[in-house]
């Protein structure tokens, strides 16, 4: 039993020591990072790569970018999915399957490959260097509308007949039925959205041309030299980013880890 | 309807505010239209990484200066840059001047995108064309047009301990092939009677700058004569191979080189007395490791024929169409002014490119900075073509290959000559005109008839319980549906067309050097080793990657299911991270853990008494290592919707199957398992999907190598994306993915149909 929980509580440090080595990294010296040996406490930690991450990116701009490209895209998607999803799922119309492999089709195409005609979609539509051009594109997702069609067709449809008959509408069942009760689902929607979203680096890249518009990952590659890295700084910059991630899911957990599994209970 | 059992109002409430936030948040992505005026003179600058944030300095002085004049930087990462220049002059939105590395200038030139200089130079009393290095003047350079004026240049020298090169009985840096090697094996000598560890150089083995250096030295010459069969100088090419591979064989060098953060610890402990680099590595050394200061020097390429170094660095270029041509070219000269350069290397510790500053005394009188300026007077850039990206690619590849013993040298070297030429044949030619009409029509019917097809032989409807107006469907549907067409699948078909075409450098930037050229890229692919070596690796990274991914996540799901387990939430979540953090952090604690002097796996290996294995560099190991570390960071995701599979699996079962005496494994076969069919099938679908596009961790850990062995299908076509715009090419190795993919999800289905029908 006490062995059981020490065979776990390994696994867990295991897994999650390379993040303690970021952490502690991210407090240490450049001498001390570049010593070769890999100690996890910092012998004399410092604060430098913290206050030289402030002076060196306009931290708060890139956040802010950061947090509006990764929230309007989070929300923007959620209604976008979940419409088609609600459509897929609970609304009759013809070739309605047909229509949902096509789209499941599209997810075994590689993601590169359309990013040249998408760039140049955006250019002939005037988008590019701006929010919407860096959101539009991606703010529906075959992954998404599967995910939550999956947990939609769950949803008895003695419900929405109920509803109907008391003359609830369509968008009216959708808003006061579909969505409440797809919380969970919804909830995991809006965290890989958002933690996608906020990890992106190559496409806000492209997209944005003002650096007062880079997001947060674009302006810590910035940190780079060609050939020189300064690894305090560089941590104390992949902690910056990877925290809020973490708090993000910590919050959503309860919700999430519920609608993670909706998609896996039908084929 | 009955608010009771709905519970919607105080969802409504929270609906509402988010709703209100939106709308705000959409206020602030409308496309902005602060596009100045042209009055005001405003300058765009892009420079690259952190020189973006250091060039800050100068422009202010500048704008001092002209008071008309603004300067805006935009600071680009050089991760992505080359990318991000290329979309830029595609998309009409590059700044006024560029920094661009002396390897781009041909590609951007090919693009008919750079301003040419040569009627703004060499006037009375401006910058001549003599102030500059010649070597660094000719990377500028093309049909005797100059497209940019050399902003500072790059050499590399060898950095090495002089204390450890006393004892081995050198007072200086030899100056021959032959003493150099001497000098190595009497290092490596003294280190195995001393019983200590190391090497006595780090000689990266696929790195095509350092291979030029040395094939220079021997007199060796790339395209020697224009237009001919022979591209490089045969002999000399297989000489410095075999002078190289030395190195490796009497493990004078080893055959991972430090990278990052190792080599300063290396360098500090001895371990690797002597390393080739590039001028910022004297600020590194002073700044992190002041206990060395007296006991290391730089020096100058020793020879064999010559005394030749590389020589890299950056240009400062215009781009066509900027309407502040006149002012730009005053920042120019601005930024060429000796002082300014002299300041300039103070600031970012770059080589001036103008000669005159070296006479400045923060350069003359640096001892570390000598080796470089004699190093100047004898450092050679590259050939400037738009294919040199290719080339270098070859370069590394051969170098490689040869270095590690799998081509003899002499061989390596008509290879290299073989596919080099190859590369810099001319395109194919365009099909003829019905040709062209048939192929096109092909491409937009079959798609059509395809669609026709697939919507025609679907499964019924199923019966309506009710009718749904069209407008509804439309509300709910088009939104996305539109979004999906305009952003996915125009993309998709347009790819598929670009697939059938030569679409590469040239034809992004004119489209009527786009043509048709058939099945010739998938003819091409059939042909090509390395896509199938990249094929191969992709089929065992998911032959290998999903089972293990499966079972790590269903054993894990299995273990924190259990009722004994404390702390379930903790767990979750601790396993969890991984999966949600941003592949370059992990990337680079990853790289730590498999470096072969001092990460944690070789201690670990060291400690048991085993000997350390060059993890990454191996060409058996990397894959392996790759699928770990993937497997690492992905099994948590599993490992969740295995735990609510099990949540669901319903207590009366092995209630039942306890009253009836079955023992825990005989639960577990009989009962979990085929209740977790469904989730499995879904599990490895997904998965497989996700394997088979096996892209991030070989692009940031390995960039497919060691000798291609962990190089993958997307990573490939990656390359041949954005690294050499072989856009047409990239296509076909897409498509041709996309029907491996297709193919085993069919199968994968029939397998599950099949067991459905046999329980």
């Amino acid at each position: 039993m006490i062995g059981f929980h020490l065979f776990l509580l390994a696994s867990l440090i295991l897994t999650l020591f390379p993040f303690v080595w970021m952490f502690s990294t991210s407090f240490k010296p450049s001498g001390e990072i570049l010593s070769g040996t890999l100690s996890l406490i910092p012998i004399s930690p410092t604060l430098e790569h913290y206050r030289n991450l402030f002076g060196a990116v306009n931290l708060f701009v890139n956040l802010w970018n950061s947090i509006i490209f990764s929230l309007v895209l989070t929300i923007l998607s959620v209604i976008l999915n979940s419409m088609a999803a609600y459509a897929f799922a609970k609304i009759q119309f013809p070739r309605r399957e047909r229509l949902f492999a096509l789209l499941m089709m599209t997810m075994m195409v590689p993601g590169q490959v359309t990013m040249m005609p998408v760039f140049l979609i955006l250019k002939y539509a005037g988008l590019l260097n701006s929010f919407a051009g860096l959101i539009i594109p991606g703010s529906v997702s075959v992954f998404g509308i599967f995910l939550l069609r999956q947990f939609m067709m769950d949803i008895p449809e003695e419900i929405l007949e109920a509803a109907r008959i008391d003359g609830c509408s369509e968008i009216g069942i959708f808003w006061k039925i579909i969505l409440p009760l797809s919380r969970p689902v919804i909830a995991t929607l809006a965290v890989f959205t958002f933690i996608g979203a906020w990890n992106e680096f190559l496409w806000p890249l492209i997209i944005m041309l003002k650096e007062s518009n880079y997001t947060l990952p674009v302006a810590l590659a910035n940190l780079n030299g060609q050939y020189n890295t300064d690894w305090g700084l560089l941590m104390a910059g992949s902690v910056l980013v990877v925290v809020p991630v973490i708090l993000v899911f910590l919050t959503a957990q309860k919700h999430y880890m519920k609608g993670i599994a909706a998609g896996a209970g039908k084929e | 309807m009955r608010n009771d059992i709905f519970p919607a109002s105080r969802c409504n409430i929270l609906l509402k505010r988010l709703i209100c936030l939106f709308i705000l948040l959409l206020f602030s992505i409308l496309p902005g239209t602060s596009r100045a005026g042209t009055e005001e003179k405003i300058l765009q600058f892009w420079a690259m990484g952190s020189e973006g944030k250091l060039i800050r300095v100068l422009a202010d002085r500048f704008e001092k200066e002209n008071p008309e004049a603004k300067i805006l930087v935009q600071a680009i990462p050089w991760t992505g840059a080359h990318e991000k220049l290329v979309t830029a002059v595609v998309g009409n939105l590059a700044p006024d001047i560029c920094q661009m590395g002396t390897t781009w200038m041909p590609e951007f030139e090919a693009m008919n995108a750079l301003e040419p200089l040569n009627s703004r130079l060499n006037l009375k009393n401006g910058l001549s064309e003599a102030d500059f290095f010649p070597e660094s003047i000719k990377t500028a350079r093309q049909n005797d047009v100059l497209y940019g004026i050399p902003w500072y240049v790059d050499t590399r020298v060898f950095y090495y301990r002089s204390d450890i090169a006393r004892s081995a009985g050198f007072n200086k840096f030899p100056e021959t092939w032959m003493e150099m090697y001497k000098l190595c094996s009497e290092i490596v000598k003294a280190k195995r009677q001393a019983n200590q560890p190391g090497y006595a150089f780090s000689l990266p083995i696929n790195d095509w700058q350092i291979f030029l250096m040395f094939f220079w030295q021997a007199g060796g010459e790339l395209f020697p004569q224009a237009g001919r069969e022979t591209v490089l100088s045969i002999p000399e090419f297989g000489k410095t191979l075999e002078f190289l591979k030395r190195f490796i064989d009497e493990k004078l060098a080893p055959v991972a080189a430090g990278k990052d953060m190792d080599l300063l610890a290396a360098f500090e402990s001895g371990y690797f007395p002597m390393f080739i680099s590039g001028p910022w590595m004297i600020s590194e050394i002073i700044r992190n490791k002041p206990a060395l200061e007296g006991k290391w020097t730089t020096a100058r390429m020793p020879m064999d024929k010559k005394y030749t170094s590389f020589l890299g660095g950056c240009n400062l270029v215009m781009f066509k169409g900027s309407p502040n041509r006149d002012l730009a070219w005053k920042f120019v000269d601005f930024l060429s002014r000796p002082d300014i350069q002299a300041d300039w290397y103070e600031l970012s510790k770059n080589l001036p490119a103008n000669r005159l500053a070296w006479k400045d005394a923060r350069l003359a009188q640096n001892s570390h900075m000598h080796a470089f300026r004699e190093q100047l007077e004898d450092a050679k850039a590259p050939p400037c073509v738009p294919e040199w990206e290719q080339i270098a690619d070859v370069l590394s590849g051969t170098m490689e290959a040869a270095l590690f013993g799998k081509t003899p040298s002499g061989e390596a070297a008509e290879a290299a000559n073989r596919n080099i030429a190859r590369l810099m044949r001319v395109q194919p030619e365009s099909m003829g005109k019905t040709a062209i009409i048939i192929a096109a029509s092909a491409i937009f019917l079959l798609p059509l008839i395809f669609l026709v097809i697939f919507f025609r032989t679907g499964p019924g409807d199923g019966n309506r319980s009710h009718r749904t107006p069209p407008g509804m469907v439309l509300f709910f549907l088009a939104p996305a549906i539109i979004i999906l067409v305009v952003f996915l699948f125009i993309p998709i078909v347009a790819s598929l067309f670009a697939s059938l075409t030569n679409w590469n450098l040239y034809g992004l930037s004119d489209p009527s050097k786009v043509n048709f050229i058939g099945f010739d890229n998938y003819r091409r692919l059939w042909e090509d080793p390395v896509f199938w070596v990249s094929l191969k690796n992709t089929l065992l990274f998911s032959l290998l990657g999903v089972p293990l991914n499966i079972t790590l996540s269903l054993a894990s799901a299995l273990l924190l299911n259990r009722k004994i387990v404390k702390f379930k939430a903790l767990f979750r979540i601790g396993f969890f991270i991984p999966v949600i953090t941003t592949m370059v952090a992990v990337a680079v604690i990853w790289r730590w853990l498999y470096n072969p002097e001092f990460g944690v796996f070789n201690q670990i290996l060291k400690t048991i008494g085993l000997s350390p294995l060059n993890w990454l560099s191996d060409t058996w190991l990397a894959l392996p290592c790759l699928i770990f570390m993937a497997v690492w960071k992905g099994f948590g995701y599993n490992m969740i919707i295995y735990i609510a599979a099990l949540q669901g699996i319903p207590e009366s079962l092995y209630e039942a199957a306890e009253i009836d005496g079955a023992n825990a494994s005989q639960q577990f076969w009989h009962i979990t398992l085929p209740m977790l069919r469904k989730t499995s099938f879904f599990v490895a679908v997904m998965t497989t999907i996700g394997y088979l596009q096996f892209f991030a961790e070989p692009y940031i850990m390995t960039g497919g190598g060691p000798l291609n062995s962990t190089i993958s299908v997307v990573l490939y076509m990656y390359q041949h994306a954005f690294k050499f715009y072989n856009l047409g090419y990239a296509s076909s190795i897409a498509y041709a993915l996309f029907v491996i993919i297709l193919a085993m999800s069919i199968i994968q289905g029939r397998i599950q149909k099949r067991l459905e029908g046999s329980v």
